[in-house]
C-alpha cells in the first residue's frame, strides 16, 4: 500500500500547486473562514460570559473541548476532504481512471484535492487549545504529553471513517451530497457542548453507535481531569479515543472496500 | 431550470404577476423531486433542535428562571425550537446567481421579457412555501410533542409574527442576493458567503437570543439588519417582545427592507450594465 509512497506525494504536491495558483482567493477564504468560526466560537463564548458555565463547564474548559474538536478537524479535512466530493468522481465517471491504475484507489482519491482551509482549522483549533488549557489550569504531565498525540490520531480517525464510509455509501447511491452535509458536518453541532447536556439515549447513541463523543469528550476528561465518575458508562472511556477510532475506520475501510467490489461487479 | 420556454408563453396573454406565479410553481415543484434530501433535511432539524433544546435545559438546571436572564425556561425552550424552525423556514438557495454567471446561462435568464431579480424571488417563494408545508410544520408537530415549546394564545401574536417573519424574510432575500451580486465583480464569492453566515449565525439571534450579548455589543447589533431576521420574529411570537415596542420593530424592520433594497437595486443596475459592457 505504501510502496509507492512517491508518487501520492507527487499526486499531493499537483493539487496543492492548483490551489495557490489563485493566493489572494485563498488568502481571503482563509478570513472568511475565520469569520465563519468565530460566528461559531461567539455562541458559546456569550453563553459562558453571561452564565458562567455550561452544565459544570467553566470557559476555559469549554474553549478546550472546542479547541479538540476544530484542530482535529483540521487534520481529518487537510487528509479526507476530498471524500466529501466524491459523488462528482463517480458521477463523472473518473473513478473508473483511477481504478485502473496500479496504485491503491483511496489514496488517489485523498491525493486528489487538498483542502487549505485546514489552516483556519489549525489557526482556531491550537489558539482554544492553549487558551482553555492555561485558562483551566491544565497540568502537562508526562502522561498527557504522550496521550495527546494518541487521542488526537484518534479523533482523525474517526473523523476520517465517517468521511469514508459515508462516501463508500455512494457506490451503492451514485449521491451523497445531504447525507456528506448531515452526517459529516451538521452532526459535529453535537459535540460543541459537552455531551452530558443530552438524555441517556444521546449520549449512548454518541459512544457505541455514532462515536463522535470520542473525539472531544472522553479524552478532555483526562486531559482536565475531570471527575470521570460522572461519565457515562465507564472511567476507562477517557482513554478509549484511539481504540473508537482503529475500529470506526477499519469499520469504514470495510465497507469502502465492499463498495468497489459492487461497483466493479456492476460492470464499471 | 429546464423548462424556462414555457413561463414566457403566458406572457402576452396576462398581466406580468402569473408569470412570477408560475416561477413559484415551478419552483415548488422542482422540490418535490429531492425525497431523500427531504428526510436528511428534515432529521438535520431535529437534531439542531434537540441540540439547542438540550443546551438550554442544561443551563436553566431544572430551574424555572435562572439569573441574569429575562426568559423563563418555557420561554427559553420555545425561543430556541421557533428561532430554529424560523431559520428553517427561511432556507433559500444562496448561490444561484453565482453559478449562472459562471456557466453563462444568466444571459438566457436576461433576454425573458420578465424582472429577473423578481423572477428569482419568485422562485425563493416557491421553495419556502414548499419548507413550510414539508418541513417547518411536521418540525412544529413533533418539537411540540418533544420538547415542551408553547404555541402563543393571543391571536395577535401570530399577526404581528407572520408580519415580522416576512420582513424578516425580506431581509434575509435581499442580503444574500446582494451578497450573491459580487460575482459580477468577483470570480469566487464562496468567501463572502462564508463571512455572510459566520454573521448572520452569531447576530441574527437564531441560536443566541439578542438579550444575552453584552452591553457594549448591543448598540452594534442594533445597526446591522441580522437581528430583524430572527430574532424580532421569534421575540415577538414567543411573547418576549410586545405591544408598542412589536410595533416599533416591525417599522426598522420595514426601513431595512427598502433601505436594502433600495442599495440591492443599485448594484443591480450597475451589475447588469456591467455584463452587457463585457457583452454578455
Amino acid at each position: 500500500m505504501f510502496k509507492n509512497t512517491p508518487i501520492y506525494w507527487k499526486l499531493v504536491v499537483t493539487s496543492i500547486r492548483a490551489k495557490m495558483e489563485y493566493k489572494v482567493t485563498f488568502l481571503f477564504l482563509l478570513i472568511a473562514l475565520l469569520f465563519y468560526y468565530l460566528g461559531q466560537l461567539g455562541v458559546i463564548l456569550i453563553i459562558l460570559v453571561k452564565f458562567k458555565n455550561i452544565n459544570g463547564w467553566s470557559l476555559g474548559e469549554m474553549a478546550f473541548l472546542y479547541g479538540l474538536l476544530v484542530f482535529s478537524q483540521g487534520i481529518s479535512t487537510l487528509l479526507f476532504s476530498s471524500l466529501n466530493y466524491f459523488e462528482n468522481l463517480i458521477i463523472e465517471g473518473d473513478f473508473d481512471r483511477l481504478l485502473v491504475r496500479p496504485l491503491n484507489p483511496l489514496l488517489q482519491v485523498l491525493a486528489s484535492s487538498f483542502e487549505l482551509s485546514s489552516v483556519a482549522h489549525f489557526l482556531i483549533g491550537s489558539t482554544a487549545l492553549y487558551y482553555g488549557a492555561t485558562r483551566s489550569g491544565l497540568e502537562w504531565t508526562f502522561q498527557k504529553i504522550v496521550f495527546f498525540p494518541i487521542a488526537l490520531a484518534g479523533a482523525v480517525l474517526i473523523q476520517g471513517g465517517i468521511r469514508l464510509a459515508v462516501a463508500a455509501v455512494t457506490f451503492w447511491t451514485t449521491r451523497n451530497r445531504s447525507l456528506v452535509h448531515t452526517i459529516v458536518y451538521s452532526s459535529k453541532e453535537f459535540i460543541l457542548y459537552p455531551i452530558s447536556i443530552y438524555n441517556f439515549w444521546v449520549q449512548a447513541f454518541l459512544t457505541l453507535i455514532f462515536p463522535l463523543a470520542f473525539i472531544n469528550f472522553y479524552p478532555s476528561h483526562f486531559f482536565l481531569a475531570r471527575d470521570s465518575s460522572t461519565l457515562l458508562f465507564h472511567p476507562a472511556l477517557q482513554y478509549g479515543t484511539p481504540l473508537a477510532g482503529l475500529i470506526v475506520f477499519a469499520m469504514a475501510y470495510a465497507l469502502w472496500k465492499a463498495g468497489i467490489n459492487h461497483y466493479q461487479s456492476v460492470g464499471n | 431550470m429546464s423548462s424556462e420556454n414555457t413561463h414566457t408563453d403566458t406572457f402576452p396573454f396576462g398581466p406580468a404577476k402569473p408569470v412570477y406565479l408560475n416561477f413559484i410553481e415551478k419552483s415548488f415543484q422542482k422540490q418535490i423531486a429531492y425525497k431523500f434530501e427531504y428526510f436528511v433535511g428534515v432529521l438535520n432539524g431535529l437534531l439542531f433542535i434537540f441540540v439547542f433544546t438540550s443546551l438550554w435545559n442544561a443551563i436553566y438546571a431544572g430551574a424555572d428562571t435562572l439569573e441574569g436572564s429575562p426568559f423563563t425556561r418555557s420561554q427559553m425552550i420555545s425561543y430556541a425550537v421557533f428561532a430554529m424552525l424560523f431559520r428553517i423556514s427561511m432556507t433559500m438557495e444562496d448561490n444561484e446567481i453565482g453559478r449562472k454567471i459562471r456557466t453563462g446561462a444568466i444571459s438566457m435568464d436576461f433576454i425573458k421579457p420578465v424582472s429577473y431579480p423578481l423572477m428569482l424571488f419568485s422562485e425563493a417563494i416557491g421553495q419556502t412555501l414548499f419548507h413550510w408545508f414539508t418541513r417547518v410544520i411536521p418540525l412544529s408537530i413533533i418539537s411540540l410533542l418533544a420538547f415542551d415549546a408553547v404555541m402563543p394564545q393571543a391571536p395577535s401574536a401570530y399577526v404581528l409574527t407572520a408580519i415580522a417573519w416576512v420582513l424578516g424574510y425580506s431581509i434575509l432575500y435581499i442580503i444574500n442576493f446582494g451578497f450573491s451580486l459580487l460575482a459580477f465583480w468577483f470570480t469566487e464569492v464562496f468567501s463572502f458567503q462564508l463571512m455572510k453566515f459566520g454573521l448572520f449565525t452569531l447576530f441574527s439571534g437564531g441560536i443566541v437570543p439578542i438579550d444575552f450579548f453584552p452591553d457594549f455589543a448591543k448598540p452594534l447589533i442594533a445597526l446591522i439588519p441580522f437581528q430583524y431576521i430572527l430574532y424580532v420574529p421569534t421575540s415577538i411570537f414567543i411573547g418576549h417582545i410586545q405591544g408598542a415596542e412589536a410595533i416599533r420593530l416591525l417599522l426598522i424592520q420595514a426601513v431595512w427592507v427598502f433601505t436594502l433594497g433600495f442599495i440591492c437595486w443599485r448594484v443591480w443596475k450597475a451589475a447588469q450594465k456591467k455584463l452587457i459592457i463585457q457583452g454578455g
